[in-house]
């Protein structure tokens, strides 16, 4: 089959394309990784001057923490497997597994199991197959990369973060199942509104969202400490206080996201055709039977794609999770922000890393997972301008 | 693959330590919160107040931002607060914490006179720590070229300049100049310990005068012998910078002083010698803080008695002595060993405490955005002194300090 | 649609953003007016604190708040119009500056030092970043299937990575002998100190920013692309259009309500950088407006803020914002009245 001359690319673009790509890559995941190397060192390797030490390790191999040759290899295998099975196998098997309009819930699951197969892989299985495995090869598995998981268990086990994960994970799935309903809801019925009420809600809410969230966030402090002797007139003894409150927290990131969300799904609905609904009004159906019957069906791609940037936004806050919630309730991006923020000691600031790794890796999966769907909800016309 | 068998001893550990968590004398019943600053001391401490049950520490680094009104509502969301000398004065000048002399005289016998912090009569507060900058040095750096410990600030940079040309370390001085907190700190212990004044008698700003001109000159002299990226340097910077040997002097906290002999972290374990910070024409160079509990005044009186018990089961002696170094301890059953010999000397040739007040919260916050622009050569002396003073009307007209 | 039906399908997303930003954006605008000012009183007290070994008493001036017969502190609001904005602006100090040609001493004032940093911040990140995401669109979208997946995936981690974590992350690399700056002087054979001066340090913030927010544009541009028509692509070829041209005169249009897209999120987002600063701590070089805000909301040691003068810092950033998106806006404006 041949390609027409003028589609042919020309050696040098590709070439310098191809060199463009892989620059590219390497400076989009260099920081990472190198953050992802220094959690495994101890100390004195983590904030080494020279960048080999840093690598290899050298103290934490000294302290009889590292990876064989072996052990390498067999860990970037099972990496890649395991990648590979959740950017293509999984979404597959979701969508094949979980019931009719509850996607959403199937995909929680399905994540949950990913997470928990992956430790039960890296952290149970894998080591003490490498036991064994360096045992039998000798001085051929002695270790050359310095590894020690000391501070993933200083934060995960000593430090309780799985509380801040548990927290993490109450937000989140509260932001994105508020604000996407709350969001489909709106955004449909601007889409649909030709008025000149809808443009200038649409033009109000970007107005909205050019607010400096400190403002907004100083703003709520006061009220939500006192929240109880505030409502107390109108909800009696049991007025809440709404400082601390995760749900509280839901609803301010809600209402900080709303603008952004209610513009992407305008959008998309835009570019869902009106026929299709106004045949099922032309039916009988009323404006909502038409949205739940027809419209849900069809909107998928879009709302998955609008409630990953919500969930985005949710997972990574930092100023009002950090001001609003209590210890008790407290997610991991202000958790994190304290162990900085706190007279640090250098031990301190590598089990930091290890908890920003920590918190890295639910992303690496939902991306893996996902990104199809990004793309393919982007190209639906969630964005249009 | 070592860390799979001490990730199972580790979870025996922290079994065995969970089983004894009846260090406590007695169980406690009532509800009790904290709100507290983040630092190892106050984690230690509050980790023992919840050994008696019924306890729930928060320990934020937004605290500042969070305790006056959390104190202030009714019933208060705290009843303890971990306060210092300065982040005192708002919760006292509201009067949302509550005078505590009747809970001392039944339950607090044991503490000694110093911990306590009283006003025209009433107790307030129980410090737990006290914490001052003083000089740190390399002893082995300073003994190798012949040097004498430096006791004022002109014998620090004839140091620097000797460890300079040695080239034995990159950079001879270090300092805790970030913008903030940091550098007001480190321009407020200059200015005291030339015996400058604040303020004149109606709150008016007095800082710009000989006194303030010869301390921002000293930081000119002192920046010639820093690391360039100063002006980011914090508590905990300068720390690792001493332990990876890339300083061999600085003004530190002494609640830092621990962290110079830990193995894991550190390369010069021993070879950090603490001394009084560099005096002044009149006095050291440093100021005195402690670091204490106070109580909510939104409560009831049986919840303040137990949140005092749980308090006073924090910081007992056993705490201090399972925790000797991680601070000044100010709690009866402290060792004071070598660590601690720069806050004693500091104290001891006459270093003044901070004195914390509304205006003085004011002054630290305009000196620490202020002094910054003579570091880096935007503006001189005079020019930088007087913009302070006009930044510190502004805000004391706003706070109604003075009209 | 009817308008009451209209109404229930935006109502819950109208009160939610009605109560939690309508309602503080109306009392911020409030507050830039008025100032909440306590009443002093200066006693002659005894004041004991602990020393290192010994207590330490003094009789001294203690200034304190009057309070009323409930305990409350006395709080007097005063109405002051414009002096807070005065107090950011500083507009006489500044006019003073500017027709002494003099900018340095013009950028000493921190309302425009803030200004000058957010506006350059700005306007650079925003042709960077859509460059970026344009190239890297169009050569992701020429690349063979079989790599697409991988590549993808790796440009979306800077755009995902928790911002405080990902600022920190550049930090580290470059702060101190940090390697790329142990990397960047063996390279240069010269000493580099990447925090020691405004310029270095506004570097990073713009690199960091460009590939904070580049995989945005790129996975935005990415999708449109998928939609151009090919139709019109092959007729361009037929009528000899080169690669460039065919990229000027047809992918570029069909991009383009992305790209005014992407702008607008990208100046506001911008417009309010913050992380930046706290994460580089570069407040002692460069300032923006946002930081300079919750700059005057953080209470000090002893609790005072300046709460007026961030309500009207925080207003200017909000004029500031809409000025820069008006022609973004009459242009969506001529589209509604286009499209009904």
């Amino acid at each position: 089959m041949s390609v027409p001359k003028a589609l042919q690319t020309p050696l040098s673009l590709r070439l310098s394309s191809s060199a463009f790509i892989v620059i590219w890559c390497l400076i989009a995941a260099f920081p990472i990784f190198w953050i992802a190397v220094m959690s495994i060192k101890v100390p004195i390797d983590a904030f080494a001057p020279n960048p080999v030490n840093v690598v290899f390790g050298p103290k934490t191999i000294a302290d009889g923490k590292g990876l064989s040759i072996p052990d390498i290899v067999i860990g970037v295998l099972a990496l890649y497997f395991f990648a590979r099975f959740c950017m293509r196998n999984l979404p597959q098997l979701v969508s094949r597994h979980s019931p009719l309009g509850l996607v959403a819930l199937g995909w929680l699951a399905a994540a949950l199991l990913t997470g928990l197969a992956f430790a039960l892989i890296f952290v149970i299985v894998l080591p003490a197959v490498m036991q064994v495995i360096n045992g039998v090869l000798g001085s051929f598995g002695n270790p050359v990369l310095g590894f020690t998981a000391e501070h993933y268990q200083a934060v995960w086990v000593d430090n309780k973060f799985y509380r801040n994960f548990i927290n993490s994970l109450i937000v989140t799935t509260g932001v994105v199942t508020v604000s996407l309903t709350v969001g489909t809801l709106a955004g449909y019925g601007l889409a649909r509104s030709g008025s000149n009420v809808a443009f200038w809600i649409l033009i109000g809410a970007l107005i909205f969202r050019s607010l400096p969230h400190s403002v907004l966030v100083a703003g709520y402090l006061p009220v939500f400490i006192n929240s109880a002797e505030i409502l107390k007139p109108i909800l009696g003894e049991n007025a809440p206080t709404l400082y601390g409150q995760p749900l509280a927290v839901i609803a301010v990131l809600v209402s900080i996201n709303q603008p952004f969300t209610i513009w992407m799904l305008r959008s998309f609905f835009h570019n869902i055709p009106a026929d299709l609904d106004e045949a099922a009004r032309v039916d009988g159906c009323t404006h909502f039977q038409a949205f739940r019957w027809v419209i849900m069906p069809v909107m998928w791609p879009g709302v998955i794609t609008t409630g990953l940037f919500s969930f985005l936004l949710a997972y990574n806050d930092f100023l009002v999770t950090s001001l609003l919630l209590d210890a008790q309730n407290q997610t991991m991006v202000p958790a994190i922000a304290g162990y900085f923020n706190r007279e640090t000691t250098t031990t301190d600031q590598v089990e930091a890393v290890a908890a920003a790794v920590s918190i890295t890796a639910p992303l690496f999966l939902l991306v893996m997972v996902f990104q199809r769907q990004i793309v393919s909800g982007l190209t639906a016309g969630a964005v249009k301008g | 693959m070592n860390w799979l068998r001490s990730t199972i001893l580790a979870g025996l550990l922290v079994c065995l330590a969970s089983g004894s968590w009846a260090a406590c004398a007695y169980e406690n019943t009532t509800t009790v919160k904290s709100l507290s600053a983040g630092f190892e001391a106050w984690k230690v401490a509050t980790d023992a107040m919840a050994e008696c049950g019924n306890f729930e520490a928060e320990l934020d680094q937004e605290f500042r931002l969070k305790q006056p009104d959390a104190f202030a509502a009714d019933p208060s969301l705290y009843q303890i607060g971990g306060v210092s000398n300065s982040t005192m004065v708002p919760l006292l000048n509201a009067k949302t914490i509550r005078p505590i002399d009747d809970l001392i005289a039944k339950h607090g016998q044991h503490l000694t006179p110093n911990q306590l912090i009283s006003i025209d009569g009433q107790t307030w507060a129980v410090a737990m720590m006290v914490n001052a900058q003083h000089l740190m040095y390399r002893s082995d750096i300073l003994g190798d070229l012949g040097i004498d410990p430096p006791e004022t600030y002109e014998d620090v940079l004839a140091a620097s300049a000797k460890i300079a040309e040695a080239g034995v370390v990159e950079y001879p001085l270090g300092g805790t100049w970030k913008p903030g907190f940091n550098i007001g700190i480190e321009f407020v212990n200059m200015y005291l310990g030339n015996g400058g004044d604040f303020f004149n008698d109606d709150l008016t700003p007095a800082i710009n005068n000989e006194t303030g001109v010869a301390v921002l000159e000293l930081m000119g002299a002192l920046k010639q012998y820093m690391d360039p990226e100063i002006l980011v340097s914090d508590s905990t910077y300068v720390q690792q910078q001493f332990q990876q040997g890339k300083i061999a002097m600085a003004n530190l906290w002494a609640s830092r002083a621990g962290a110079m002999n830990v193995e894991a972290e550190s390369m010069v374990v021993g070879k950090v010698v603490m001394a009084s910070a560099p005096r002044g024409s009149v006095r050291p160079s440093s100021t005195l803080w402690w670091d204490g509990v106070v109580f909510a005044a939104n409560m009831s009186d049986e919840e303040a008695e137990a949140a005092f018990q749980v308090a006073m089961e924090g910081l007992d002696s056993e705490m201090v002595s399972a925790n000797n170094d991680l601070a000044v301890w100010l709690v009866d059953g402290y060792k004071p060993g070598a660590l601690a010999a720069g806050a004693a000397a500091t104290a001891a040739n006459g270093a003044v405490p901070y004195p914390a007040s509304q205006q003085m919260g004011i002054m630290l916050n305009v000196l620490g955005s202020g002094v910054p622009a003579y570091v880096t050569g935007d503006k001189d002396a005079a020019t930088t002194l007087s913009d302070i003073e006009n930044e510190y009307l502004i805000k004391a007209k706003e706070a109604g300090l003075i009209d | 649609m009817k308008f009451r039906t209209f109404a229930a399908f935006v109502g819950p997303s109208m009160f939610l953003m009605l109560l939690f930003i309508a309602a503080p954006l109306i009392s911020v605008f409030s507050q830039s007016f008025y100032v909440d000012q306590s009443v002093f009183e200066t006693v002659e007290v005894e004041v004991c604190t602990p020393g290192f070994l010994t207590q330490t008493c003094e009789i001294e001036q203690r200034t304190q708040p009057l309070l009323d017969e409930d305990g409350k502190q006395i709080v007097n609001t005063e109405f002051v119009g414009w002096t807070s904005y005065r107090n950011v602006l500083r507009l006489g100090d500044a006019w003073e500056a500017l027709s002494d040609l003099n900018w340095s001493s013009f950028q000493q004032i921190e309302f425009w030092k803030a200004l000058r940093f957010t506006l350059t911040f700005t306007l650079i990140t925003l042709p960077l970043a859509i460059g970026l995401g344009l190239l890297l669109a169009i050569t992701v979208n020429n690349v063979t299937k079989a790599l697409k997946g991988q590549i993808i995936f790796i440009s979306l981690l800077p755009f995902i990575i928790t911002p405080v974590i990902g600022a920190l992350s550049i930090r580290w690399l470059f702060i101190g002998d940090g390697i790329m700056t142990a990397f960047l002087e063996w390279w240069l054979q010269r000493d580099i100190a990447m925090f020691a001066q405004a310029w270095t340090i506004e570097l990073l913030m713009l690199f960091y920013r460009v590939w904070h927010v580049g995989p945005f544009a790129f996975v935005v541009f990415y999708a449109g692309l998928q939609t151009v028509n090919n139709d019109t692509l092959e007729s361009a070829i037929i009528d000899g259009a080169s690669r460039f041209e065919r990229l000027r005169y047809v992918i570029i249009p069909h991009l383009m309500p992305l790209i005014v897209f992407v702008a607008l999120i990208h100046l506001m987002d911008t417009y309010r950088v913050f992380e930046e600063i706290v994460g580089f701590s570069s407040q002692a070089h460069v300032i923006s407006l946002q930081w300079l805000t919750y700059d005057f909301l953080t209470p000090d040691e002893a609790g005072n803020r300046s709460v007026s003068r961030a309500s009207a810092s925080a207003m200017l950033t909000m004029v500031g914002i809409v000025i820069l998106l008006i022609p973004l806006l009459r242009k969506t404006w001529n589209d509604h009245r286009r499209a009904h």
